[in-house]
């Protein structure tokens, strides 16, 4: 950028975001622009945001506009503050904000389900209690050149707490029949990590032998690490199966557009780079873990579950940091060791990883005595890194977290349940056999298969200060309601003291 | 294009004499803890037998599941004991598919049986590489002579396409693209097993068939379109031996310029 103009963007984003902390929501077609270097504020501390290709003018902007019917622009779910995703606090100051009447809240699939009456919460209430969009998916699949996938198991809906399931209009009974599940957006951000063209990507899967989804304007394959069924191989087929279905856009969208989505998608990166205990994560003798930069700089598609790349380098800092230099300085020096001392179980205290398929069925054995880092191994993100759709049981039965059924508890069911069949003449699921209860049936949903049911591809552990609730159902309100999920699942036995020093690093990222 | 064809059957499976210092069944497997890795354990007519340890994904020899039995096929060695168990080598391991819950055998770490070697791999972060190179994709001459060449793809028992596969379907698929391959052979073989205890069991009926008919269609879903396919099977195992039975469950691909 030419010194001139960039001194006039600066003046003109001055006070938008540059050194500006407080958290701000970005409507659709709202005219000003985002700083090269932004920050905003969240519970745990500060998320940076960082534009690495210069200051951006969101005028008219494809990733900023409202492109479609119901007056959303990509920015509607992926905020700058909520670390390009979008956090339930963001969620729930909009519906009073705006009455319920922010486009997030369109009833395609910001409702439970279409027919609701929209002008009550409680028709949104997976949205307002869990920050899930409807997401909802023709049964039976097709594959990339449109041939019907032949499904290794039938559906049978056991619960439909929205009513979209068993809708004669949107449900599986339907002339189209789609099957609904609720789900979060994730992070538009650091996207050069999950679609990197490194580390496992091949033009077959590593966890089946099945044949690569590839880029339909390359033809190369693909890391399959985009969505939470890894259903868009590219970030353009992103926007563009984004724009016709969440946006209601009824032409496809112009290349204009679709290039100016994706160039600002892929120059976008954020992470946590202040503290509120442990003060800078971004200072030059710190860890080269942290902040946004730090994800600039990073290669990408890099196996980081060693202690040659690490998944989040620490370099050793931030252990037997001095005290007595004043309680502030003794209690910053505090939360980084305890934030050292988190990574330390991320990457070293092992536990039995069992029944978990894609991972316990990829030859290291039933059960593996293995840790966090086993999956979470690529280098800065924590992302498998390809492929990465696994079962840990956060929508599958019985580790999926349900609503206990009791006389004296009035809580019901929020998501739906469904109860698949595997056919008799394949293999049954190793760990869960032939009928399976699941929340969302995941990637099975696109592949058809009895192995894939309940598999979500595991998303980056960057900017989660910025954007609870987690897991692709929102069924952890917390970094410590992860933690428990993990510990609870695998019977781990974490002390309090390694889960609070895991909830520090995760928030720290 | 694919053409189907059924190619001779071979002879039935008929028990042969099982080698002595061969031992071939069907056990629930057991894990030891050990101060580092698990080993993998099983026990036929009352002794313990060392399968494998748990290292990584690249391992020649991958660890079973608890929560199945699991088909053993291995020479007895005289070399020390691990974690207790007479070790077995070379041996295969497969997985059988049915759910077994009886197959639930964890056993703790006990000072007497920690591995007095350093394994391949911590149970921790490796130190920067797989603990085996046997997945390393072998890349495809950047121009190779354009000659027939074979592959051979061989499979777990009973099993079909997985995650050992793509290293082996890659330089397939390389080679085919690298040369504008025309026409691909493929001709998929089941087999059978012979116990230690004299019984045998026979893969599953029309695997072969249906394993020909899978690799064809991989390789015309990973982009290798433009080659004619001839797609063979031979629909009976040959009589297991108990020595050299795993080698005939596979698919052989004939790559044709």
């Amino acid at each position: 950028m030419k010194p001139l103009l960039a001194l006039l963007m600066a003046l003109l984003f001055n006070g938008l975001a540059h050194g500006e902390t407080a958290r701000r929501w970005i409507n659709p077609g709202e005219n000003g622009g985002l700083a090269a270097d932004g920050s905003y504020n969240n519970a745990q501390g500060l998320l940076g945001v960082l534009n690495a290709a210069g200051a951006v003018n969101v005028d008219g902007h494809p990733f900023f506009a409202p492109l479609g019917r119901n007056g959303r622009a990509c920015v509607s779910c992926h905020q700058p503050q909520d670390a390009m995703s979008l956090s339930l606090e963001s969620i729930r100051q909009q519906w009073q904000v705006t009455q319920g009447q922010d486009p997030i809240f369109a009833a395609v699939d910001g409702a439970n389900c279409p027919h609701l009456p929209q002008q009550d919460p409680a028709s949104h209430s997976l949205l307002l209690n869990r920050g899930l969009f409807r997401v909802f998916l023709p049964w039976p699949p097709h594959d990339a050149a449109g041939k019907r996938i032949e499904p290794e198991f039938s559906i049978e809906v056991v619960r439909d707490p929205t009513g979209c399931n068993l809708h004669p209009q949107y449900g599986l009974s339907s002339a189209q029949p789609m099957v609904s599940v609720y789900r979060r957006p994730r992070p538009a951000a650091n996207l050069k990590y999950p679609t990197h063209q490194n580390f496992g990507v091949s033009s077959f899967i590593g966890k089946d032998g099945l044949p690569t989804a590839r880029d339909p304007d390359t033809g190369k394959p693909t890391s399959m690490n985009l969505m939470a069924d890894a259903r868009a191989p590219s970030l353009r087929a992103q926007a563009a199966d984004a724009a016709a279905v969440h946006l209601q856009r009824d032409a496809p969208l112009t290349r204009q557009q679709l290039d100016g989505i994706v160039a600002f998608e892929s120059q976008v990166y954020i992470a946590q780079q202040n503290d509120k205990h442990a003060g800078s994560l971004i200072e030059e003798s710190g860890p080269s873990a942290f902040g946004p930069r730090a994800l600039l700089k990073g290669e990408a598609g890099v196996l980081g579950n060693n202690t040659s790349r690490w998944v989040f380098p620490m370099e050793g800092k931030w252990t037997a940091l001095p005290r007595g230099n004043g309680a502030a300085a003794d209690a910053r020096n505090a939360a980084r060791e305890s934030i050292a001392r988190g990574h330390d179980v991320y990457m070293f205290r092992t536990f039995w990883i069992r029944d978990s398929m894609h991972l316990n069925s990829v030859g290291l054995g039933n059960p593996t005595k293995r840790t966090c880092a086993t999956c979470h191994g690529m280098h800065m993100t924590g992302m498998d890194t390809a492929n990465g759709w696994m079962d840990i049981g956060s929508t599958n039965l019985p580790w999926a977290r349900e609503t206990p059924l009791n006389p004296w508890t009035t809580d019901k069911p929020e998501l739906p349940l469904f109860k698949l069949t595997c056919r008799n003449d394949i293999a049954p699921h190793p760990f869960l056999g032939r009928v399976i209860y699941t929340q969302d049936p995941g990637r099975a949903l696109i592949s058809g298969r009895c192995n894939d049911i309940g598999t979500i591809v595991m998303q980056q552990l960057r900017g989660l200060s910025a954007r609870a609730p987690y897991f692709s159902n929102g069924s952890a309100r917390t970094l410590r309601d992860v933690v428990d999920f993990y510990d609870r699942r695998y019977n781990i036995g974490y002390s309090e003291q390694e889960k609070l020093d895991l909830v520090n690093f995760l928030g720290a990222l | 294009m694919i053409t189907l064809l059924l190619t001779g059957a071979a002879s039935a499976a008929v028990a042969a004499a099982p080698d002595a210092q061969q031992r071939n069944f069907v056990a629930c497997p057991i894990v030891r803890d050990t101060a580092s890795v698990p080993c993998w354990l099983a026990e036929y007519e009352g002794e313990l037998y060392f399968l494998t340890l748990q290292t990584d994904v690249s391992a020649p020899v991958n660890p079973p599941m608890l929560g199945h039995k699991v088909l053993v096929e291995g020479r007895r060695t005289d070399k020390p004991r691990i974690c207790g168990g007479i070790v077995l080598e070379p041996v295969r391991l497969s997985v059988v598919p049915a759910l077994d819950a009886n197959c639930n055998q964890l056993l703790p770490a006990e000072a007497q049986y920690n591995l007095d070697f350093e394994p391949p791999r911590p149970p921790g972060p490796s130190k920067g590489r797989l603990a085996f190179n046997t997945l390393d994709v072998q890349q495809a001459p950047v121009a190779p002579q354009r000659v027939e060449k074979q592959f051979s793809i061989g499979y777990d028992f009973d099993g079909r396409v997985g995650f050992k596969h793509p290293a082996l379907l890659q330089p397939v698929l390389d080679y085919a693209l690298a040369i504008k391959a025309r026409s691909i052979d493929i001709e998929g073989h089941q087999g059978a097993a012979l116990l230690s205890d004299g019984s045998v069991l026979s893969e599953a009926a029309h695997l072969a068939q249906q394993r020909a008919q899978q690799i064809a269609e991989l390789l015309q879903g990973a982009g290798l379109t433009a080659p004619r396919y001839t797609v063979h099977w031979v629909d009976a195992a040959p009589a297991p031996n108990g020595t050299d039975d795993a080698p005939q469950r596979r698919v052989d691909i004939t790559v044709r310029p």
